[in-house]
């Protein structure tokens, strides 16, 4: 009896490898709990959703993918721990995160551990300067969009301009690359602060700001402030034209503004799926749709997708999971691979390259309109 | 001067708020010499409990704006007295003999659960009250746009710290409450049932912050599951800056943080304005370290 126990349990053993052997595992890394939660689950839900299609389609040169998530709480501390328990798992590359701040706490861990780490939302410039070879990402960098930045108020005609972040690295790396470019072409920044995040009353800056009399609020923080700035900014019966950075970009906005509130916002992204007419991207939520029975909130979160493409696409091409072919093959052979955010190409750094901005303007039925 | 009018006027509705929410961990503290690090949460749910409330039930289908918000506020109080009622039941009570630190990391550990379950019922994203609830109209003073709402805030958070500041003054219940909060054992061979005071205590306290979380809701309009830990650590502050245990104590506090806050932001630097509003604490404390009103130890509450 002993010995059928036995062999009972080495077969299962067997299988058990058999099976893991099989499957080719990719870590996710997204803030599934804390403060940008919504964006980390909307994360999880694409990655998952993809990583279904593919293996329904019959998986990668005929393996199936796997898809191991951990949660980073949007917080670097928990990150790093994340990062570690990813590494030890066997897994090929990781997708994401979504904050600078956390993807940098991960950046090292990752890179030592020789896996490739495809980051969605983590536009802060110096990331990819550090010269890790692992390191790259799906969403653009902050000087590119600095520079979008610049343009939009430049052709607005603005004069005098209020710059308004929030003190988190990306808000305030993008406010300062705009104020840089804006001062240097002899624009007069008569506002330049930050204000605190989730807080509900922005009464005191708004207040603050109109006294400073500027034609434009150029203001680079998340939606949720957002959408509370321009409702605050109605009541105070202010009209001045605001203009967000791409962290506005979620529907939500115009919910917590209102439409009246929210009509004439103006914002800075990458297009957003529903935006695009490429085949992938109207098949991907249509897919979408029917499984969640809604649309996908951040767009951050469906360039999370494109990292999950991307690194499938690059172990197709080679036929390997060996990190360096891969690496080498997402940083020079891939040209224009058609991603559910448009054409995917990635320099040397792992930026991706190309002119991704767009400028939107949100419309009296409060919908995003592209410009 | 009209900047400075406006400024105080924003600064006074959100002290108002946080005068509220201070109340709640002042009443704990004076009886049970606990800092309910829950609190916060207990604000989150009187925010979402407020709006599936309205969503629901459609009371703006048969009661003018007014009614629905008060039979809103008198529905979201009761439930939210109840959690808190709850919680002490099942996280404070079983530690009442305990040594202190055991009881302060039973109340994180509730906030961690509150705010998590917050999140799983109702989701990540940020949820929005009905627009048109109240209407918007701005009262003009000295040539300011104040708007409506935010007096009305104001003055709801003083009639109920009023209202507060008489029931324990004024009635038997209040007068048991101020003699657990001096002596527990004394007050239980006194005939009082300290059981009951405290669980008095938690009805009241977590009511005040549920009225403070549908305040917020109703006038802001976003409201988070995170939302609890801000408001909670300034209502915190607010209550020590006004001396913890005493109730006009959290009053003043509460409101003073909200006008020290806006006037930093105003006239100093926004993004400094919270080290300004803690470095203010930080003297006062230094110069007075039971707080503005904290002198009389020996009658706290």
């Amino acid at each position: 009896m002993k010995k059928v126990l036995f062999f009972a349990l080495i077969l299962c053993l067997m299988a058990g490898t058999a099976v893991s052997a099989g499957t080719i595992k990719i870590g996710l890394m997204a803030p599934i709990t804390g403060a940008w939660a919504s964006e980390g689950q909307d994360m999880q839900q694409i990655v998952e959703l993809l990583a279904e299609e593919i293996n329904a389609a019959g998986g990668i040169n005929g393996q199936k993918i796997e898809i191991l998530t951990e949660d980073d709480g949007g917080d670097p501390r928990t990150a790093a721990l994340a990062a570690q328990r990813l590494s030890t798992q066997g897994i090929v590359a990781v997708i994401g995160t979504y904050g600078s701040a956390v993807t940098e706490a991960s950046q090292g861990i990752y890179d030592e551990a020789g896996l490739i780490q495809v980051a969605n939302g983590s536009t802060a410039i110096r990331l990819s300067e550090k010269g890790l070879k692992y390191f790259m990402r799906t969403c653009p960098r902050d000087d590119e969009q600095g520079l979008v930045a610049f343009k939009t108020l430049k052709s607005g005609g603005y004069k005098s301009i209020a710059i308004l972040h929030d003190n988190s690295s990306y808000a305030k790396g993008l406010a300062d690359e705009a104020k840089a470019l804006l001062e240097k072409d002899g624009a007069n920044i008569v506002f330049y602060d930050a204000l605190t995040p989730k807080e509900n009353d922005y009464s005191a800056i708004l207040t603050k700001m109109k006294a400073a009399k500027p034609d434009v609020v150029f203001f680079t923080g998340y939606y949720g402030e957002a959408g509370l700035l321009l409702r605050q900014k109605m009541e105070m019966n202010w009209n001045v034209p605001f203009l967000g950075g791409d962290a506005t970009n979620n529907p939500d906005l115009v919910k917590i503004a209102g439409n009246d509130a929210a009509a004439g916002f103006m914002f800075l992204s990458p297009p957003v799926p529903q935006d695009l007419d490429s085949q992938e991207a109207k098949a991907f939520m249509t897919a979408y749709k029917k499984k969640y029975n809604a649309e996908p909130g951040s767009v951050w979160a469906v360039l999370s997708g494109d990292g999950l493409r991307v690194v499938a696409e690059a172990i197709k091409a080679t036929g390997s999971t060996e990190q360096d072919k891969l690496v080498a093959y997402l940083k020079t052979k891939m040209d224009n691979f058609p991603g559910l955010t448009g054409q995917i190409s990635f320099n040397d750094k792992g930026d991706r390259v190309g002119d991704l901005y767009r400028v939107y303007k949100v419309d009296n039925n409060g919908k995003f309109i592209m410009q | 001067m009209e900047l400075f009018i406006q400024q105080l006027t924003n600064g006074l509705a959100v002290g108002g708020i946080y005068a509220l929410i201070a109340l709640g961990y002042t009443m704990v503290y004076g009886v049970l010499k606990l800092i309910n690090f829950a609190h916060g949460d207990l604000f989150t749910i009187g925010a979402y409990l407020g709006l599936t409330l309205l969503t629901t039930l459609g009371l703006t289908n048969y009661l003018g704006p007014f009614g629905v918000v008060i039979v809103l506020a008198l529905m979201v109080m009761g439930l939210v007295a109840i959690v808190g009622a709850a919680l002490e039941r099942v996280a404070y009570r079983p530690l009442r003999t305990s040594h202190r630190l055991s009881a302060v990391v039973s109340a994180l550990g509730a906030s961690i659960f509150f705010q998590n379950a917050v999140m799983l019922i109702y989701g990540a994203r940020y949820k929005v009250y009905p627009h048109d609830i109240l209407p918007r109209t701005a009262i003009h003073v000295f040539g300011l746009d104040i708007p409506l709402i935010r007096l009305l805030i104001l003055l709801t958070s003083i009639v109920m710290m009023i209202g507060l500041y008489l029931f324990i003054q004024r009635t038997k219940i209040g007068t048991a409450i101020r003699a657990a909060a001096i002596d527990q054992g004394a007050a239980k061979l006194m005939g009082i049932n300290v059981d009951r005071v405290i669980m008095i205590v938690f009805l009241i306290g977590p009511a005040l912050g549920g009225a403070a979380g549908l305040m917020v809701g109703l006038y802001y309009g976003q409201i988070n599951f995170t939302m609890g830990w801000l408001y909670g650590l300034k209502a915190f502050t607010a209550a020590i800056l006004g001396g913890i245990g005493n109730i006009p104590g959290a009053m003043v506090g509460g409101l003073l943080l909200g006008v020290i806050e806006a006037m930093g932001a105003a006239y100093i630097s926004i993004a400094w304005k919270d080290a300004i509003a803690f470095c203010v604490l930080i003297l006062i404390l230094i110069v007075r370290p039971t707080g503005l009103l904290g002198e009389r130890v020996a009658e706290k509450i």
